[in-house]
């Protein structure tokens, strides 16, 4: 077991997927800690296994090999109504296809993991407050139909952030935004680490989000290619194209 | 527990594919309306049965000598019948009493001859407890109290026999010690239309029957209840009350075979009910697993916010009972009027039966009324929430066991 300031411990991390007799190797040996107040970026190739590290890490999938310790929690030994509250209580997550409700206004979303949460009657409230806090109050009542792709994923960060989880971890968030919905997006995620001390994992492709990081961990053919922190000049300005293309 | 977005998100999951929702309702409420429509008409088809059983002489309760339900002999007598009688008619909940004996015989007329069970009655009682004796019609008149040597016959024996009214016949009884002869006069032959009743009716006075057969008690006092549903009440009441030596039976016990004729048809009943529910059952759960099967990603989603398999079981349980109740709404408004028809104007069976309106020896009404009240808003939405909380566990089960890796990735 590390440190309380570990939030992440992996090691030698191993995930196999079978169909058939097919077998396809995600993960091969990943070793990695992720600190408390980190916005760690995992990048890399279509099928690296970032994806797969962000299941393992949410407790959405079962680990094959290796060990891989969560807030304290090992995943290889928590069963499956163990793995659903510690999704429930401790961590947030934010999809890339955004995933809201179809039949729920953005608010309803919000509250929704709250009532799961066991809130009371004050979650409309605590809703309505994240809603603000993060700029989308005029969405409250919108479904996700009539939000655009750029404010769908904003509540679904929202949403992700509304039980203020200790880690939230993000799979290609801004895969399907534009520039500029994709840049909102970083700095509210930003904003969330420096405000509330929240500490994000996020997949992504995309080297202008990449900039936002303060750690890059790339992943090639399942393994930990490269481990790079990034300095404070390099975080100040993530709009310096000098700073991207990190992976 | 499950709270108020869940019950949203639950009743607004319907509308996403509206008419699928209709049809189920539609679906589920015409099976339950069909189960309504045929219960209603068993239920007061057993219920016509067991009133023709019971007023055709059979009663609801008799009260017999406690060996005469194994050897059904007609010779046993009750012991200390006026105390039993007493006891009877000290009940407020009793509708008629008939005291009867019973002896089988022979009726001879000239060269003619037919095999009877001869029953000895008490006239007021009979007429009173025996719809064969009350909606008959009757040729000269029925038995009065002081009547002596005088019978009362059924007209198809009047017919075997060559008699009409006056003449005399010789009666040859089974006695208390020997065979016992007696001369009695034709003072009444009585027709009900069913040439099985009127073939078998031979009625005299208690006391005339037990002055030819010797005895001096009768063998049976026969009881209508106001309310047939308080038989075996009144049974294991009357049991701890009349004198030792009687017991307490029951019509089903007076009357195998009818009350074999009801249990069959109910059961009947129940197969085919059962048979409509299981089809509609099936639908309803095909349609279930699809809507589960299309929302499998997001279920995917709920699951990996920290939803529970019985919370994710719970929401499309709300999505069943609210289907259910559609359907129980359909089935009022469908079989409702159906199955109110038919308990108030009912289905006139002459036209299926003829005028022969016996089974069994019993004579039945001409008109067979369903059954309605209260029990049919219960009957709709208990079956109908029943049938799609059935149709919905294996879906819902289903639901429950979203991997979330799993169902996210598969788009």
């Amino acid at each position: 077991m590390g440190d309380n300031n570990t939030l992440v411990r992996a090691r030698d991390l191993t995930k196999v997927y079978r169909t058939g007799d097919v077998e396809v190797h995600a993960l091969r040996g990943v070793t990695l800690d992720v600190h408390a107040g980190e916005f760690l970026a995992i990048v890399g190739p279509s099928g690296s296994g970032k994806t797969t590290l962000l299941n393992l890490a949410g407790a959405l999938d079962s680990v094959t090999g290796g060990g891989l310790t969560v807030l304290g929690r090992d995943l290889t030994e928590l069963g499956r109504r163990a793995r659903a509250e510690l999704r429930l209580r401790s961590l947030g997550f934010v999809f890339q296809a955004y995933n809201l409700v179809p039949v729920l206004t953005a608010r309803e979303n919000v509250e929704f993991v709250l009532e799961l949460q066991g809130v009371g009657r004050d979650r409309r409230a605590r809703s309505t407050d994240v809603l603000e806090e993060l700029g989308l109050d005029e969405l409250a009542d919108r479904r996700p139909l009539e939000m655009s792709g750029g404010q769908q994923q904003r509540v679904a960060v929202a949403r992700a952030v509304a039980s203020r989880p200790k880690l939230v971890l993000a799979d290609e968030p801004t895969a399907n935004l534009d520039g500029e919905n994709a840049e909102i997006l970083m700095t509210m995620m930003r904003r969330l680490r420096d405000e509330q001390g929240m500490t994000f994992i996020f997949s992504t492709h995309d080297p202008r989000v990449v900039a936002y990081a303060s750690r890059v961990v790339t992943l090639t053919d399942g393994r930990v290619s490269a481990d790079k922190r990034r300095n404070a000049d390099e975080k100040r300005n993530p709009k310096n194209p000098d700073t991207q293309g990190a992976s | 527990m499950i709270r108020t977005v869940s019950y949203k998100y639950a009743l607004r999951s319907l509308h996403r594919h509206t008419r699928r929702t209709i049809l189920s309702v539609i679906g589920v409420g015409i099976g339950c309306a069909m189960g309504l429509v045929a219960t209603s008409w068993i239920h007061g088809g057993g219920e016509m049965q067991i009133r023709a059983a019971s007023e055709s002489g059979a009663g609801h309760l008799r009260i017999v000598p406690a060996q005469w339900p194994e050897s059904r002999e007609n010779s046993l007598r009750l012991t200390d019948w006026q105390e039993a009688l007493a006891v009877v008619e000290a009940r407020s909940d009793v509708h008629a009493v008939a005291v009867r004996a019973r002896a089988s015989g022979l009726l001879a007329f000239g060269n003619r001859t037919a095999g009877v069970e001869m029953v000895g009655v008490a006239p007021a009682g009979e007429k009173a407890s025996n719809r064969i004796v009350r909606k008959a019609r009757i040729e000269g008149c029925y038995l009065r109290a002081d009547d002596e040597d005088t019978v009362v016959i059924g007209r198809t024996l009047a017919e075997r026999l060559d008699v009409e009214l006056d003449d005399d016949l010789l009666v040859t009884l089974s006695g208390r010690d020997d065979i016992s002869r007696a001369m009695l006069t034709v003072v009444g032959i009585l027709e009900t239309g069913s040439r099985e009743i009127d073939g078998a009716v031979c009625h005299v006075t208690l006391d005339e029957l037990n002055r030819i057969t010797g005895f001096g008690a009768p063998a049976e006092i026969t009881i209508l209840l106001d309310d047939n549903r308080r038989i075996d009440r009144v049974r294991e009441e009357l049991a701890q009350a009349v004198p030792e030596g009687n017991t307490v039976i029951t019509w089903r016990e007076v009357s195998p075979e009818i009350a074999t004729g009801v249990a069959a048809d109910r059961m009947f009943t129940r197969l085919l009910i059962g048979i409509v529910v299981i089809v509609v059952l099936l639908g309803i759960a095909s349609a279930q697993l699809t809507a589960v099967l299309e929302r499998r990603r997001e279920f995917g989603v709920l699951t990996a916010l920290g939803m529970k398999g019985r919370q994710i079981a719970g929401l499309l349980m709300i999505e069943a009972v609210v289907i259910g109740l559609g359907g129980a709404g359909v089935a009022l408004l469908v079989g409702g009027p159906v199955a109110y028809w038919l308990a108030t104007s009912g289905v006139n069976i002459t036209k299926m039966m003829g005028n022969d309106l016996s089974v069994g020896g019993v004579l039945i009404d001409p008109v067979m009324y369903g059954s309605f009240g209260a029990w049919v808003v219960w009957y709709a939405v208990g079956v109908s929430i029943a049938a799609t909380l059935g149709a919905t566990a294996y879906p819902a089960w289903r639901a429950a066991r979203t991997d979330p890796a799993q169902a996210m990735r598969v788009t």
